[in-house]
């Protein structure tokens, strides 16, 4: 029947077409060359190009600056301090990006995402859409990014990040250096490979917070590694750090309670029976 | 006393005969590059671990824990007394290690260690240790594959 036919190949024409057309939707030529294991160049602090701790001369509020003095006291004295990591917190935005272990990026059309060697992975929304009302905090936020073709040469060599919509509490390094507690914090990213050498790749990172009196950009380093290794890294497999109340303890090695600091009292028993044997 | 195998491209001591300068240098520049790998590599604060005070320890490994988020050497210690003491040894994650080719086999239960840890600032048996800062009883490095 001539008339079935044609609809029929209308119809598979139609099908064809929009499955061509979905496959062109991502065009890997269009985006640069991130793929394999990047590994960070500089130490664990935050602004590579000073030293961890008082070092990094954070524009910090004297209200927050007064909270980083006493983290760095009580880690002098065996404690933890501000950093929430050593109980296998997540480390959450921006200190991601540190990478104290390597990191791998996959691109996708809609969405870039980072996946970390020790961390839960970054979801980057590439895909043009708007900050959503009401989401979910994260650790790592809610990211959106844009695609930016610098040069004009037909192929994207940049993606900025914005980053909002984090929860706490999260440092900016193991010194205990703070965020602030309302969470209110936004990080730019600009993201983008050496024009010179295709295996360094560099991350401005601005970091806007109301701990802080204006806003930190630092500038980390990362360089490609040819010889990959993964290896497979959680926190929680074997860690030796306790955190009790508010106090930092130490596993021995049959498993009971050392503790950390000189002096230092044993946990708060209320909730167990003490009767007297 | 356990040796390790060799490797193509010891670490330590793989230097031509001869050539005493650059002996030197290789070594001074090893000991410069692992001096912090401890804290280096750490995904947390170390400042728990005395780094102004450190101690020296004789000990047979216990266990050695290749373990995330950091590798633990557990290390028999024995006492003036004549008892053992178990020691907690924090070091660097796995991760880390393999890239200065180390793996879960480069110590077994038995060897014997001189190490230079950083004790825990209550005085528990614990602390962390260091790749630069642990050698073989006799004093020798201990040879990792690159």
């Amino acid at each position: 029947m001539p008339v079935r036919s044609s609809i029929g190949a209308v119809v598979l024409a139609t099908v064809i077409v929009t499955t061509i057309a979905a496959a062109r939707a991502h065009d890997e030529t269009k985006y640069p060359d991130w793929s394999g294991q990047w590994l960070r160049t500089g130490g664990i602090q935050w602004d590579p190009t000073k030293p961890i701790g008082r070092g990094q001369q954070a524009p910090l509020t004297p209200e927050y600056q007064a909270i980083f003095e006493a983290s760095l006291a009580d880690q002098a004295l065996g404690g933890a301090g501000n950093d929430p990591r050593y109980a296998c917190l997540p480390v959450g935005m921006p200190r991601l990006m540190s990478v104290i272990f390597p990191m791998e990026f996959i691109f996708t059309a809609k969405t870039t995402y980072i996946l970390f060697e020790n961390n839960m992975p970054r979801r980057i929304y590439t895909d043009g859409r708007s900050w959503p009302d009401h989401p979910e905090a994260a650790f790592a936020g809610y990211s959106i990014g844009k695609w930016v073709d610098a040069d004009a040469d037909g192929r994207y060599d940049m993606l900025e990040v914005e980053t909002r919509h984090m929860k706490g509490p999260r440092t900016y390094e193991g010194s205990g250096l703070p965020l602030h507690k309302d969470n209110q914090t936004i990080v730019k990213e600009r993201i983008y490979l050496d024009k010179t050498n295709s295996d360094i790749l560099y991350d401005e990172i601005t970091t806007i917070d109301h701990a802080l009196t204006r806003p930190w950009t630092v500038t980390k380093k990362f360089r490609r590694e040819h010889n990959p290794s993964w290896i497979e890294n959680d926190c929680s497999e074997d860690n030796h750090h306790l955190a009790i109340g508010k106090e930092h303890y130490f596993l021995s090695t049959d498993g009971h309670l050392m503790p950390a600091k000189k002096g230092q009292a044993p946990p708060d028993l209320r909730y167990f029976n003490q009767s007297k044997k | 006393m356990r040796m390790l195998p060799p490797r193509r491209h010891a670490r330590y001591g793989a230097i031509k005969k001869g050539d005493a300068m650059r002996r030197q240098l290789t070594a001074v520049v090893s000991f410069a590059f692992m001096a912090t790998s401890s804290a280096v590599l750490a995904h947390h604060s170390f400042a728990m671990f005395d780094q102004e005070n450190p101690i020296e320890l004789d000990g047979v490994v216990h266990e050695f824990k290749f373990t995330s988020p950091h590798s633990f050497i557990i290390l028999a210690v024995k006492q003036q007394d004549g008892s053992i003491q178990l020691w907690s040894l924090e070091g660097g994650a796995p991760s880390a290690l393999v890239r200065d080719g180390w793996s879960s086999k480069t110590l077994k239960p038995g060897d014997e260690l001189k190490l230079t840890i950083e004790p825990l600032r209550s005085g528990a048996p614990g602390g962390s240790w260091s790749v630069s800062k642990t050698k073989l009883k006799d004093g020798q490095p201990i040879l990792v594959s690159q």
